[in-house]
């Protein structure tokens, strides 16, 4: 069993045994394929968590009560692999593989499908999208092809284009997304982890790879990406960890890779405070690191099944959830809000969907 | 019937009797005039008043010594005209008043005449029905300054009535006359209402008897208690309604700075008192030694209308001086708050009520000086409280109290003043936690145990009943239960009015400073957060705001912390038995402290992770602390109401773990706490409540399971949580049932024991869950038998069958059936037996049959019990009686619940039967027995006997080599006994059949004999050999 290797970063060197769960969801009642923290931004309401299971059914998990407040059922029994809340309205969207994403209005309790957009890709691809306060907002999703990837503009569900790989470049199917914008300018970008391990940044509206990178040897599980350090990391089936950073010249390159001891990372969080990072491991056991200097700092280790996905709310806590049917919130490192607030703030104004998707 | 109603009538008829006393004053002749009176009607009287007060008078003017017989009778005639007639003229009343008061002056002394009571008490009828005839306005004339002397003397003659007299009548009479001469009569017709002016003029006249009615009458009373209560009564509302008359602010206000000049003789004049500042001041200073001389008599008196009459005095003076007699307000309101918890009901009843109109009227709130004067009563009260608590008896301590808490609820919100001093906090929380120590000698308290395992008791009615009686609890300074219920209230209204977050800050330091204060701290927490919501506090403050919901969750959310928290939760209660090891040394060192601890009874704590030996005393401290916490925590749901349910998430696992305490005390408490939670929170039974809260508790659960050495007690919480719910629990439980799997794997030597009963209680409940369909009624029986008593249980279903044996028709159905399995047990078995069973098969079975690679997920109930029942076959050879007995225990009901599922059990069977085997060979007599009583199950024969028979088939032993295991069985199976449903009878019947078909010679036949209490029946001969 795996000790914690290093201290977190304001401790004195005696190693303390690795945390429990804060608390530990249950009922779900199959192995849970995807989790998403919503609300509780404004401080008033306690924040929510939606989790997507194997069995096609969404949870309302209040994180007050810590019970499932309402189940949404709207993808026939088909594993949900996706879900995002919109920042304007009470909005979820849910990928599932039936081959359908979802748009749930929850205002007021209600609990009905309001859209749906036809997915043409069998993959695991989890979507992505760009939202500001607008009322448009921009989908990226896996699209008919193999390798392609399809731009809608929404609600119109227009599709803009479809970003197809050139011809030589097999890079296999894209595996993982992330739809955002640099600060300075207002083109969109996409940021495309692919199956031969390689990491793409494209731009949308020019329809053209900027740059790519091979992270991995092994398709990218998961990664995510801090748009302010222009630095992303990414998991992939192999052994490693890929941090990999972004230049002026909107360039990718590989800054180092980090070993770890089993194989297989199922999704990459980095923290809305861009302190830490979770992975969710095939080991059934979650890592935390440093997202500065990538220094391990846990092993969170309860579940006892793979991990399929992380998630981090705004106010800092961690959820887990795991092909044991369970979801873990675990409370590391609160985050001090005298000095990240500013920081929070940035993150919620700026791009609320980037650290939610991928 | 007046026999004559015209004055002309009535004058010729009294004529010749007035004439008559005239001539010769004799008692007879008085009397003859009265007879005649009373046929003479009152407006005939009225005109001949004059006429017939004349000889009267005379009589009593005559010079020379008098009968006092003579003028007694003459006084009560006089007295009778009075009052049938009114005086009209202001000279005929003076020189009346004068003439009657005169009757009993004695020259020699200044004392009244040494005179017969009847005299007495006949004059003062006579002044009274006097004062009462007059005319108002002649009335109000007769009160000049220049009768000041005469009225003077008739005060004087009045009081020492009332003071020296040793008839009761003659007092109380003396004291109504006092009261009509100083007009404060409260009979109806008698004063009218003052105009301000009259007033003054009055007060300006009585002024100067003041000091010596004042006087007088507080001798009468402060003196013998002994006279009675009705003198002491009357004198206490002489005296108020005097000085609340004399001393009046709204009197005093108008009197100017300059002494008027009197219009009377110089004499009289001198008699005169101005009633200015000075003198006021002066009168104040003596009043209120007198006052405070009253109060300290009077309040402590036992008769309640005297201290009822008390708080009236209280309540004039204060309202009506409240200036004037501003240095009295201190022990006024002292006396009245002292009473505020009065054990006469009617005291209690005038007293709050009085409270209450002086916080309506802001007497107290408004009035600077008097909120500053409660104020410094409650500092020096709070600052002598450790003192008098320590050195007061039960009923100083009770009266003590009383007043603390009388000024607390008169200071409502303006506590905060005494509270914010961080002294006077300090000594009140002191004399307070002092007063609350427990008595912890009590050895009853660590030995009463409580060993039921199951549902919990009383759990049906929880919900409807109010809230659960608190126990008893034994103090070291104080036995009164009156004294701690006034505590409670101190400590509530503290809370209610107080700070809150100071108060719960102030006594959360003291909980955490030091063992010796914690369980009082936490009584008191408990009190302060109750009285914070508001529960059983009258407020008589109505702008009072209560403590916010929201502040309140949050208060309890922390102490609850504390009171959760490992150090304060888990403390050695009792020497635990579960470390075998340890347990003789344990044992040792306990009984040491028993002999011990009974002399130097030092109280200390021991978490459970510390191992000096707990004395006696530490540990009733340890078991008193818990369940006050565990109090705390029902007080707590009362306080939050339905807001209770969202901390049931952290509260409700450390409370059920308690509940499966094996201190009865700390069992009691948590049961109760959690009915309380029930009853707040709208859960109709503790069932329920574990029902609906399953996930909180599988959370602590499974969490806690992690850290078994730190939480050892994690498996007792998931066995209480099982007794208690239902199916639907199943799907929450079964990762924390494979992480219990999981951890018992790791732990099989040190916490079997505690193991065992988990899985016990989980199949139990499995077996109650999932009724098999197949054999539903069987199980009924099986399962009722089993959850109920598994200590005294006795297989239902074959006692059924014994005694349906006795009709004919079973006879000969059961000689049949024997007859046939005698030949089955044999070995000739026809293949039309075959055939049958193989229709009559169950088609689910045939399926997982034809396709074995894919055969559907098991259901989790079985794969929960094919789980444990491998466990259970390591375990059945453990080194621990108790755990081989329940092993064995556990193990039968696996078999129950697996019966309808043969693919699992019959392996799991059969790996099983080695060990049992062993059981029943050399092992305790109690284990044997109980192995063989598992044996008798119908299930676990029908799964392990029909294939140990088939293996002394030829046929079998080569199928059991070419077929899988399972194969083998079905092969043997269904020929031998499946399909025999009275076989378990006929084993029954016929125990030393069991060992013939497949294990000659593993049974001792003697030994088995013994085990299974019967005679070797009429069974088939037996096969010494096997065909090996």
């Amino acid at each position: 069993m795996e000790k914690m290797t290093a201290p977190p970063p304001n401790m004195a060197a005696s190693p303390l045994p690795p945390p429990d769960p804060c608390f530990v969801l249950r009922g779900a009642q199959s192995a849970v394929h995807a989790l998403h923290f919503f609300g509780g931004a404004q401080g008033q309401v306690h924040p929510l968590l939606l989790s997507g299971s194997l069995s096609g059914l969404v949870h309302i998990w209040s994180l007050q009560t810590r019970r499932a407040v309402a189940t949404l059922d709207g993808h026939g029994g088909q594993c949900v692999t996706w879900l995002q809340t919109l920042p304007q309205g009470r909005q979820l969207l849910s990928q599932g593989r039936d081959l359908k994403l979802c748009l749930w209005d929850l205002a007021e309790g209600r609990n009905t499908v309001v859209d749906s957009v036809p997915l043409e890709s069998m993959g695991f691809c989890r979507s992505s999208i760009l939202a500001g306060g607008q009322e448009r907002w921009m989908l990226a999703m896996p699209g008919r092809g193999n390798d392609e990837v399809q731009i809608l503009e929404m609600p119109s569900k227009t599709s803009v284009c479809t970003l197809k790989p050139e011809a030589d470049a097999k890079p296999g199917m894209p595996m993982c997304l992330e739809l955002w914008q640099a600060d300075s300018s207002p083109r969109p970008l996409l940021l495309a982890g692919y199956e031969d391990g390689s990491v793409a940044l494209w731009d949308v509206s020019e329809r053209k790879v900027c740059s790519r990178v091979a992270c991995h040897t092994e398709p990218v599980m998961g990664f995510d990406f801090d748009s302010q350090k222009a630095r992303g990391v990414s998991g992939s089936a192999e052994k490693a960890l890929a941090v990999w950073s972004l230049d002026e010249q909107q360039a990718l390159q590989v800054c180092r890779t980090h070993e770890l001891t089993n194989p297989g990372i199922a999704d990459v969080k980095i923290r809305p405070d861009r302190k830490i990072l979770a992975t969710a491991g095939w080991d059934h056991r979650v890592r935390v690191f440093h997202w500065r200097t990538m220094k391990p700092l846990a092993v969170l280790s309860f579940h006892s099944a793979t991990i399929h996905c992380v998630a981090f709310a705004t106010d800092g806590l961690l959820a887990a959830g795991s092909g044991d049917q369970r979801i873990s919130i675990w409370s590391l490192y609160p985050i001090s809000t005298d000095s990240s607030t500013p920081l929070l703030g940035h993150t919620e104004g700026g791009e609320v969907g980037a650290h939610a998707s991928a | 019937m007046a026999v004559f109603d015209t004055p002309e009538e009535a004058f010729g008829a009294l004529r010749p009797v007035c004439v008559q006393l005239t001539k010769t004053q004799t008692v007879e002749n008085v009397e003859h005039l009265q007879a005649q009176l009373q046929a003479v009607s009152d407006s005939a009287l009225q005109e001949l008043q004059q006429y017939i007060l004349f000889p009267l008078r005379f009589t009593l003017k005559t010079p020379g010594p008098k009968r006092e017989r003579l003028i007694q009778s003459v006084v009560e005639c006089l007295t009778f005209v009075l009052s049938s007639t009114c005086v009209k003229e202001q000279v005929l009343l003076q020189e009346l008043f004068s003439e009657i008061s005169a009757c009993l002056y004695s020259p020699k002394s200044q004392k009244p005449a040494a005179v017969s009571e009847e005299l007495k008490l006949a004059v003062i009828q006579g002044l009274s029905t006097l004062m009462h005839s007059a005319y108002g306005d002649i009335l109000l004339a007769f009160y000049e300054p220049s009768i000041l002397p005469r009225l003077g003397f008739a005060v004087s003659l009045l009081l020492d009535l009332a003071e020296q007299e040793k008839s009761k009548q003659i007092k109380i009479a003396a004291l109504k006359c006092l009261q009509v001469l100083l007009f404060q009569c409260d009979c109806q017709d008698h004063p009218r209402s003052l105009d301000e002016l009259e007033q003054k003029q009055l007060g300006d006249l009585f002024a100067s008897f003041l000091p010596g009615i004042s006087m007088a009458l507080a001798r009468v009373i402060t003196g013998d208690f002994k006279q009675g209560h009705g003198i002491i009564v009357s004198s206490l509302k002489t005296f108020y309604k005097t000085v609340s008359f004399i001393m009046a602010d709204e009197q005093l206000e108008r009197i100017s700075k300059v002494q008027p000049k009197p219009a009377v003789e110089h004499r009289v004049a001198e008699l005169m008192v101005h009633r200015e500042a000075k003198w006021v001041k002066n009168t104040s200073d003596k009043l209120t030694i007198l006052i405070k001389k009253i109060i300290e008599c009077v309040s402590g008196h036992p008769h309640w209308k005297v201290r009822l009459a008390l708080i009236e005095l209280v309540e004039a003076l204060l309202l009506k001086c409240s200036q004037s007699l501003v240095g009295s307000a201190g022990p006024l309101l002292k006396a009245l708050v002292g009473l505020v918890n009065d054990e006469s009901p009617e005291v209690q009843a005038q007293c709050s009520k009085v409270l209450r109109h002086f916080a309506d009227q802001k007497v107290v709130v408004g009035n600077r000086a008097f909120a500053d004067i409660l104020s410094e009563n409650l500092h020096s009260l709070a600052t002598s409280l450790p003192r008098l608590m320590s050195s007061q008896d039960d009923q100083g301590k009770f009266s003590t109290l009383s007043l603390l808490l009388g000024y607390l609820k008169l200071l409502g919100p303006r506590v905060n003043f005494v509270l914010n001093s961080v002294t006077h906090l300090q000594r009140l929380s002191k004399a307070l936690i002092q007063v609350l120590e427990l008595d912890v000698t009590d050895i009853k308290v660590v030995e009463e145990r409580c060993w039921n395992s199951g549902p919990l008791g009383a759990s049906e009615t929880a919900a409807t009943q109010p809230r659960s009686p608190m126990q008893r609890r034994y103090f070291r300074f104080f036995t009164d239960e009156r004294l701690f219920l006034l505590l409670q209230q101190v400590c509530q209204l503290l809370g209610f009015y107080g700070d809150v977050y100071l108060l719960i800050d102030h006594f959360m330091e003291l909980y955490r400073e030091s063992v010796v204060y914690r369980k009082q701290a936490a009584m008191i927490l408990n009190e302060l957060v109750a009285g914070a919501a508001g529960l059983e506090v009258e407020n008589l403050h109505e702008n009072h705001i209560k403590t916010s919901t929201e502040e309140l969750r949050e208060i309890v959310t922390s102490i609850l912390e504390e009171y959760t928290s490992q150090e304060n939760w888990y403390l050695t209660t009792c020497i635990e038995s579960e470390e075998v090891g340890e347990e003789l040394t344990m044992k040792q060192s306990g009984l040491q402290a028993i002999t011990s601890g009974a002399h130097t009874c030092q109280v200390t704590s021991f978490p459970a992770f510390s191992k000096p030996s707990p004395t006696i005393c530490s540990m009733n401290s340890n078991i008193w602390q818990i369940c006050i916490q565990l109090e705390g925590i029902g007080r707590f749901a009362y306080a939050l109401g339905k807001d209770f349910r969202l901390l049931l998430m952290t509260a409700l696992y450390p409370v059920l773990e308690k509940a499966g305490d094996q201190t009865l005390l700390i069992s009691q408490a948590a049961t109760s706490a959690m009915m309380d939670i029930c009853h707040t929170c709208g859960y109709y039974s503790l069932q329920h409540l574990i029902n609906q809260n399953s996930d909180y508790l599988v959370n602590g659960i499974s969490l806690n399971l992690r850290h078994l050495s730190l939480h050892p007690h994690t498996p007792k919480v998931l066995e209480v949580m099982l007794w208690n719910s239902d199916a639907s629990l199943l799907p929450l439980v079964a990762d924390v049932v494979q992480d219990v799997l999981a951890t018992l794997d790791q732990f099989y030597d040190k916490r079997a024991a505690s193991f065992v009963g988990v899985l016990h209680a989980l199949l139990a409940a499995l077996a109650q869950w999932f009724p098999d369909t197949d054999d539903l009624r069987q199980l009924q029986g099986e399962s009722a038998g089993e959850a109920g008593s598994h200590l005294s249980q006795r297989p239902a279903a074959s006692e059924k069958g014994l005694e349906n044996t006795t009709t004919a028709e079973d006879m000969e159905l059961f000689l049949l059936n024997y007859l046939k399995e005698k030949d089955v047990a044999d070995g000739n078995v026809s293949d039309f037996d075959n055939e049958e069973e193989e229709q009559s098969d169950p088609p689910k079975v045939d399926e997982s049959d034809t396709g074995p690679d894919v055969e559907p997920p098991l259901p989790v109930q079985i794969q929960i019990a094919t789980d444990v029942m491998e466990r259970c076959i390591h375990m059945l050879s453990d080194k621990n009686l108790k755990i081989r007995l329940k092993v064995l225990d556990v193990l039968n009901l696996c078999v129950v619940v697996l019966q309808s599922h043969k693919n699992q059990l019959l392996p799991l069977a059969h790996r099983a039967w080695p060990p049992l085997v062993h059981r029943l060979t050399n092992d305790d007599p109690l284990v044997v027995l109980r192995a063989f009583k598992k044996l008798n199950y119908q299930t676990f024969l029908s799964s392990v006997l029909p294939w140990q028979c088939a293996v002394t088939r030829p046929g079998a032993v080569s199928a059991g080599l070419t077929y899988p295991r399972r194969q083998v069985w079905r092969l043997s199976e269904k020929p031998v006994l499946q399909r025999h449903p009275a076989k378990a009878g006929w084993l029954l019947s016929h125990p030393s059949s069991c060992q013939c078909p497949g294990w000659p010679g593993i049974l001792p036949h003697a030994g088995f004999q013994a085990a299974a209490g019967c005679s070797a029946g009429p069974g088939p001969p037996l096969r010494e050999t096997g065909p090996r």
